[in-house]
């Protein structure tokens, strides 16, 4: 068993609405965004922009586990790597030793409120109770491990059950976003990737990502030539769009 | 004890209308997702995710106000509203009685399912000047559509009832990916996307699909029907048009025929700046692998050709026969609700409204039932303005008209304007008396964007803030003052009436969520059918899908399609291109914001701050320009600033300007509108000859680094 996700490029419209439906899943703190859209440019005697839906990749050889110093960051069974807050110590090792960073420093500035000095929404007050988010500590995409985890305590199956699957894949206009099971070769993700030469940010960290991404054309044109600057990473540090 | 409930709803923060799940705990919004059992599968965008954060918003208007300063000084005082009411009816009333009914306009926004409450608060008052939207966006496509159907809609069939996808998809001038608009879901179309063939996009700059299309065309803003009336000469040429429907369906198609030899693919290629070969291949790929479907962008009305552009592109679906076949273009069986529109239509248009209409008698197309804007605007700055009372609800056409400087000194010039709204931004600061109106969250109404095959519910959650109310109940209680007979007891009442036609209460259909014809409720090939007219037929005068319009040389216009050069181009104003020398689209939208809305929702406004001007690296680096910088853009009616974005994907000629913007935060009454919105450079002096619809999408500017 290990969980993972495709995001298909080709149906993907860089609209934000994953970024928005995990702010409200999580009561993220206004500052802070797990998923983000990552732009940059391709290179190639055309270059152009494409944008990349990023979110930590749960990795299997993840270096952030590797220099936690007090082992709240640590893999599950299910590859899904989570942070335990009362364990973190803000150290912040793991958000230099990730190599995508896609891990965020929950600073005193992040969690301001939707409209700092103004109001505090009953939304806001009814997050603090649902959610916890601990000033001081680090945090990233989890895959939605709540979800996942009372699912399957219910016998759904996570990536067809939508109780049990990331609220991003859930509300993704373009269902650009798969999840299942990577371990599984008869999984609609696993077929997808294998279909569609799904591809890892990176290969060369050698950190195994479980998040996979696919690119090509779309439609089933009788040109079959694939762009040949359609499997370019995005660039560490683009700017967002 | 703690109340936990689900509550079905529908989104409306764009046109699209997607099924909701809020949850309710102790009255507070603690959860929104979309609904998977609705025909939107339970997807949502940002913006109605992000509408958590409209709730509570501290900038709510919360009363009734009315202006106690000079107009636009920001001097309010709060009132309740029986005398927010009574101002109104007694203002409307004293201009009835010293210019007549059509001293009263009355706007709207763009038409997000309260269309029909503005117009018959119109007719039932007795006035057909009705400010919208409509003629830069929909309308041209309504009333050409209208010579084909009758009713006025074409939709691209991407549901497969009738056991066909589109194989060939045309993309123009439109990103419905990011947008939901015109009856049309993105989650539709990128669902339709799976079986597609190819994808052919036309835009001046490349999008998340152009770059993995199977053709992309980056035409030169404005010269949309030159290509169209192009790829209908190829296909005519090399014999490639659909028999079957064009023998015996159609009228006028030798006419067509002969019409088009003058846009041979050289001429085309020169003045849309396309490749020759692209416009053969696009035109063969539509022709060949059908069926197909065009999906057309508003950007293509907010030009000044914009009627022959919608005519050229549906003569293309003509003698492709995309009309009507499964995977083509559909005109819609609407559910036994019935055509909501008829909500207004049963108060017809008399002669005494009809001669009313500003800008009647110039844009016989446009101002057949709703005023022509820029022709208010015109009256209102020269001081002999048959608009004496503007009752403005939702849109705020100071920003989105042409020209803002002129519409400034209108709005400046109305008598008495009213304004309804959720929040204070510059059409509200200008208004005598300001309404607070309800988010979608906190009522209750029945949804649809224009007569597709399914009307939505939207079911309260929440109350509004403070006296905030829903449009229904604004416009009834006003309707109930102006025009007793013609109003509801109470909104509850009208929205049985609403759906009476199908036997069912608004209670009823409030829990049903929605009433929808689909899968082999649809009929298609419906000419082939008794259908539009007996033994089968179009609704046209002569029963046939008119290439020649016989409605259209009646009224005096050119029968046939024809390019015709924007206003304001390299080849039309070739002296002013040379102090202008970039074409300016103020067409850049982007999927968080939704027209001028939005700009104040901390989440939205995370993913960009500022307006975004989209320049050619090569150009930005001609003018001194860097990716960041602020830019000066100029025209000739003035300058504003956007932040520059260095974008290989758009045309080296050609910049893209974000359109509508404001920023909230910055002082009233104007919000920033002079320095950053780019209706700023628009023209209003040059108009569509049908529609009036002026040229937004296609000028001429200049830009240089702001220092």
């Amino acid at each position: 068993m290990r969980w993972g996700m495709a995001v298909d490029l080709t149906q993907c419209v860089r609209c934000y609405a994953c970024v928005a439906a995990c702010r409200i899943e999580h009561f993220l703190p206004m500052g802070m965004s797990w998923p983000r859209l990552v732009a940059m440019e391709t290179g190639g005697d055309s270059p152009t922009v494409s944008t990349y839906s990023v979110r930590c990749n749960q990795c299997q050889n993840a270096p952030c586990v590797e220099v936690c110093p007090t082992g709240a960051t640590y893999q599950r069974e299910d590859g899904i790597v989570v942070i335990d807050q009362d364990k973190c110590v803000g150290c912040r090792y793991c958000i230099i030793a990730c190599p995508y960073q896609n891990r965020t420093f929950l600073s005193k500035d992040k969690d301001k409120g939707f409209f700092p000095g103004r109001v505090e929404t009953d939304f806001e007050k009814a997050g603090k109770k649902l959610y916890r988010h601990q000033v001081g500590t680090t945090e990233k995409c989890n895959f939605c491990v709540e979800r996942i985890d009372a699912g399957l305590a219910k016998g759904l199956k996570p990536g067809v059950d939508r109780e049990a699957t990331p609220a991003c894949v859930n509300t993704c206009p373009a269902q650009a976003l798969t999840f299942g099971d990577l371990d599984d070769p008869n999984s609609e993700i696993s077929r997808l990737i294998k279909e569609k030469n799904g591809f890892q940010l990176h290969p060369e960290y050698d950190t195994d990502p479980s998040v996979y991404f696919i690119d090509g054309k779309i439609g089933y044109s009788d040109e079959p030539e694939l762009r040949d600057d359609s499997r370019q990473e995005p660039a560490s540090a683009g700017a967002e769009r | 004890m703690s109340e936990k409930k689900i509550i079905k709803t529908t989104c409306k923060s764009c046109h699209g209308g997607c099924g909701v799940l809020v949850t309710v705990e102790n009255g507070t919004i603690i959860h929104i997702e979309g609904n998977p059992d609705t025909p939107t599968l339970g997807t949502m965008c940002s913006k109605g995710l992000s509408s958590i954060q409209h709730i509570n918003h501290p900038d709510r208007l919360k009363y009734p106000l009315k202006r106690t300063g000079k107009r636009g000084e920001g001097k309010w005082q709060r009132i309740s509203w029986d005398e927010a009411l009574d101002t109104i009816e007694s203002k409307m009333k004293e201009s009835i009685e010293k210019y007549g009914p059509s001293s009263i306009a009355v706007s709207q926004g763009t038409g997000r399912g309260y269309n029909r409450y503005t117009h018959r608060l119109a007719r039932s008052i007795g006035t057909a000047n009705i400010i919208t939207p409509g003629y830069i966006c929909h309308s041209p496509r309504l009333g050409m559509y209208g010579l084909v159907t009758g009713y006025g809609r074409l939709y691209c069939d991407y549901h497969g009832w009738g056991g066909e996808f589109p194989k060939t998809q045309i993309s123009w001038a439109k990103q419905l990916e990011i947008s939901s608009a015109d009856s049309e879901m993105a989650v539709w179309f990128l669902n339709s996307l799976k079986h597609v063939k190819n994808l052919i996009v036309i835009d001046p700059r490349e999008t998340a699909l152009s770059s993995r299309a199977t053709l992309w065309l980056q035409i030169r803003p404005g010269t949309d029907a030159a290509l169209a009336l192009g790829m209908i000469n190829i296909i005519i040429n090399e014999g490639l048009w659909d028999k079957e429907f064009v023998d015996n369906w159609t009228y006028g198609f030798d006419k067509l025929k002969e019409r088009v030899q003058e846009y041979t693919p050289e001429k085309v290629a020169e003045i849309t700046w396309l490749k020759k070969e692209d416009i053969i291949k696009a035109a063969r790929l539509f022709a060949e692998d059908t069926p197909g479907c065009i999906q057309v962008g508003s950007s293509l009305e907010r030009q000044a050709n914009c009627g022959q552009t919608v005519r050229s592109i549906i003569c293309l679906l003509g003698v492709t026969g995309n009309i009507e076949r499964p995977g083509s273009m559909m005109s819609w069986i609407v559910p036994d609700s019935g055509l909501l529109e008829e909500f207004f239509q049963e108060l017809p248009l008399t002669d005494e409204m009809r001669k009313g209409i500003v800008g009647s008698e110039t844009y016989r197309m446009g101002a057949a039932r709703t005023a022509h804007s820029d022709s208010v605007v015109k009256q209102l700055v020269n001081g002999d303005s048959v608009v004496k009372v503007w009752f403005s609800v939702g849109g705020q056409q100071i920003l989105h008209l042409a020209n803002t400087q002129e519409v400034l000194q209108a709005i400046h010039n109305v008598d008495f304007l009213v304004h309804a709204d959720q929040f204070m931004g510059p059409m509200a600061e200008h208004a005598d008396i300001l309404l607070p109106a309800a988010h979608w969250l906190e009522m209750d109404d029945i949804y649809n964007m224009h007569p597709r095959f399914m009307i939505e519910a939207i079911n309260k959650t929440v109350d509004p803030p403070g006296e905030a109310w829903p449009d229904n109940k604004i416009f009834n209680e006003v309707g109930r003052r102006m025009a007793p007979d013609l109003w509801f007891e109470n909104v509850e009442k009208m929205l049985d009436y609403t759906v009476r036609k199908a036997n069912i209460t608004w209670k009823d259909f409030s829990k049903m969520g929605v009433l929808a014809k689909i899968g082999k409720d649809q009929i298609y090939y419906k000419y082939k059918t008794d259908y539009w007219k007996k033994g089968g037929g179009f609704p046209a005068p002569t029963g046939k899908f008119e290439f020649f319009s016989t409605v259209l040389e009646d009224m005096g216009y050119d029968a046939l399609p024809y390019f015709q050069e924007p206003g304001e181009s390299p080849v039309s104003t070739p002296e002013l291109a040379k102090e202008y020398p970039l074409v300016l689209s103020t067409g850049y939208r982007q999927p968080f914001y939704f027209l001028s809305q939005y700009r104040n929702i901390p989440w939205l406004r995370s993913f960009q701050k500022d307006p975004v001007v989209q320049i050619h690296p090569d150009t930005a680096k001609e003018y001194g320009i860097e990716d960041g910088d602020w830019a000066w853009i100029e025209s000739p009616r003035g300058r504003i600033k956007q932040k520059a974005r260095l974008f290989p994907g758009i045309h080296p000629k050609v910049i893209m300007a974000t359109a509508n913007c404001f920023n909230p935060e910055e002082p009233g009454p104007l919000h920033g509108l002079l320095t950053s919105n780019p209706n700023v450079l628009t023209s209003n002096d040059h108009c569509d000859p049908m529609f009036g619809s002026p040229d937004l999408t296609a000028l001429l500017c200049k830009v240089y680094k702001v220092e």
